[in-house]
């Protein structure tokens, strides 16, 4: 994974100390809260409901084991004993104490981390593909490009006033498992006719108040190319862009006023004068620099076939289960890829503690894991784990909670924290996925129903992608009540659409018979082995509003 | 209707209401409910607390009350009276 250099290590240790003197002019008087908040958002810190909440990077979603040790440690210390990781592969902190503060940024500066680009108008963690490196699928690694977006970005003197934030995801293969599509700019690793590899660029995803499905503004963009190309994209947005109003400002109503078109025309003008000067051409020498970085571990030369690995399963139900939805293909023979679920039914989705990380950073030493990745739906992924330890894995991961085996499934909810932390939320959410993953959490049944992804936000700014679950729940305030009305049909992967509101909200009591109600008649209606999504995709949406609104 | 004063503490975040006997304190059910016409003068008055830096982000919310009982009508506040419904070990209501 990428390490940082002199100037990386300095530049963090640097901020933290620069935000200790913030803090401390800040508790001096010397710098009012309006003044002080521009400069606590600048290094992740919000004022939540209950207390300051600290937002750490986790670049394209990748830790070693020493930095979740670290996360562990600083949970612990300074928190609660516990973190949630979030739809953008951060982590937060959700009891922070402002004093404080810089030591948690010091202690993060240790293991390369911190907390910029998590917040405010500016290009924030770049976020890729967890499977990076290891899915059968895969082009190229993603992270190669989000390090070089990331070292680009960060700083970036001509996009630190923006109009608003700035998302950026990538992915390295056909299949979407970043969400490029809901993104200001997403970016698929695609090949050419030649056999190159280079770059799709979408342009003016995102959610919120005004949700929008990215537009493709470069079919092919060479690897050389990128930087101008982006930049290109981030000149137009910062010229044009509105500043008038918060809630038009994101790159997404830019490209929704003047049109995909004309944003296409613009972005090539732009671009074709940022490439006369060549300033921003990439090396191909710097490219490899970096891409070293992300060089695999060297794979064991294994069959792909593993006795050991296929008796466990047939001797081990419980496990075969777990195989079946956590286990993916790798590209390397007689390896797999582990998602570890952070949905137990009844649980925090994304909620992690610190006993947890330490256990799972311990796991990672003895199962020989270099890194761990966070996804966007809020779980972990151990992606060079050899076949014949996957059932060892399985074990201690039962015994930490950890074993659910529910990855794509109806319990496996995307949820933000809601109005059970959120200082912006409406509604709670947590307790509706809970309640949800109480009531499906029959595994025979949520086997038999097959993929279902459900996504739940409390609030309008849709943290919990909700536009783009099969089905997915928005929570709002109705005169005061929490009240929760249902999407149906979207996808935020590689065939995203956004959902339908289907009519009237529900209580959070009725909201769980609500889903029930959904999804018996998805039973009714599928055709034999049709996913949930590809039955909504075919019927539409009235069936499921006919049962709903019934009465 | 009746209203309460609240805010956070500057330093460690914490959700705090206004007695204009006890000053700032950490329980709902020490906080001094507001009739309509004291309420707006006793935001204003909060400024002075922000500028000493004792708080942040002062604003008023209403409660409903019945006999001594006194309850905030949004479900917002009476979750930062008590801490996260889904973490009962968490938060005011952990003690």
């Amino acid at each position: 994974m990428y390490r940082y250099d002199e100037f990386d290590l300095k530049f963090v240790h640097e901020r933290a100390e620069q935000f200790r003197g913030q803090v401390a002019r800040r508790l001096s008087g010397e710098l009012s809260e309006d003044e002080f908040k521009p400069l606590r958002l600048m290094n992740g810190l919000y004022l939540q409901l209950h207390s300051y909440m600290l937002r750490i990077a986790i670049p394209y979603g990748t830790l070693s084991a020493r930095q979740l040790r670290k996360l562990a440690f600083i949970a612990r210390k300074y928190d609660r004993g516990y973190g949630h990781f979030t739809t953008r592969q951060n982590l937060q902190l959700h009891w922070a104490q402002l004093p404080q503060v810089a030591d948690m940024l010091v202690e993060l500066a240790e293991v390369e981390m911190h907390c910029m680009q998590t917040s405010g108008n500016c290009v924030r963690n770049v976020t890729a593909d967890h499977f990076a490196g290891a899915g059968k699928d895969e082009l190229e690694d993603p992270r190669i490009l989000s390090e070089i977006a990331r070292q680009w970005s960060t700083l970036h003197p001509e996009f630190s006033f923006l109009p608003r934030k700035f998302k950026i995801a990538v992915s390295g293969s056909p299949a979407d498992r970043a969400a490029i599509m809901i993104h200001d700019i997403g970016i698929q690793i695609v090949k050419n006719d030649e056999g190159e590899i280079g770059y799709r660029v979408f342009v003016g995803g995102g959610l919120g108040r005004t949700p929008f499905i990215a537009h493709e503004v470069g079919a092919f963009v060479a690897k050389r190319d990128i930087l101008a190309f982006l930049e290109a994209v981030m000149r137009v947005y910062n010229e044009s862009g509105r500043r008038d109003n918060i809630h038009k400002a994101r790159i997404k109503i830019l490209v929704h006023q003047i049109g995909p078109q004309e944003m296409r025309k613009r972005v090539e003008a732009e671009f074709a004068e940022i490439k006369k000067s060549g300033v921003l051409e990439l090396p191909e020498e710097e490219i490899a620099r970096i891409a070293a970085y992300f060089t695999p571990p060297r794979f064991e030369k294994l069959g792909e076939f593993c006795p050991e690995f296929e008796a466990a399963k047939r001797e081990n139900r419980a496990f075969a289960d777990w195989v079946k939805t956590n286990i993916a293909e790798h590209k390397a023979p007689g390896y797999a890829i582990a998602t570890i679920s952070l949905k137990p039914v009844g649980k925090t989705p994304g909620d992690c503690s610190s006993d947890q990380m330490d256990a799972l950073a311990d796991l990672m030493d003895a199962f020989h894991q270099p890194e761990i990745r966070v996804t966007h739906e809020q779980n972990l992924v151990l992606p060079y784990m050899r076949k014949k330890d996957l059932f060892a894995l399985w074990e201690k991961l039962g015994g930490l909670e950890l074993a659910t085996p529910n990855h794509g499934l109806v319990t496996d909810i995307i949820c933000c924290p809601g109005l059970d932390y959120c200082d912006l939320a409406n509604a709670r959410s947590i307790n509706i996925a809970q309640e949800i993953a109480k009531r499906f959490s029959d595994l025979e049944r949520q086997h038999d129903l097959g993929e279902l992804k459900i996504k739940i936000s409390g609030c309008i700014n849709a943290c919990g992608h909700h536009h783009v679950g099969h089905i997915g729940i928005l929570g709002v305030d109705r005169k005061g009540v929490e009240n929760y009305q249902i999407l149906l049909g979207a996808s935020g992967a590689e065939d995203a659409s956004l959902g339908e509101i289907l009519g009237p909200g529900f209580d959070k009591e009725g909201i769980v018979d609500a889903v029930e109600t959904v999804i018996a008649t998805y039973q009714d209606l599928r055709h034999n082995g049709e996913r949930f999504l590809d039955t909504v995709r075919r019927v539409g949406a009235s069936p499921f509003k006919e049962k709903l609104y019934a009465h | 209707m009746s209203q309460i004063l609240t805010a956070n503490r500057l330093q460690v975040g914490e959700v705090v209401y206004w007695n204009s006997a006890k000053g700032w304190v950490e329980s709902l059910t020490d906080a001094e409910v507001l009739a309509e016409g004291r309420a707006e003068a006793a935001l204003k008055g909060a400024a002075e607390w922000v500028s000493k830096r004792e708080v942040v982000a002062p604003y008023l919310f209403e409660v409903k009350v019945l006999g001594s009982e006194v309850t905030p009508v949004k479900i917002r506040e009476r979750i930062r009276a008590a801490g996260p419904t889904v973490r009962r070990d968490l938060g005011k209501q952990a003690g």
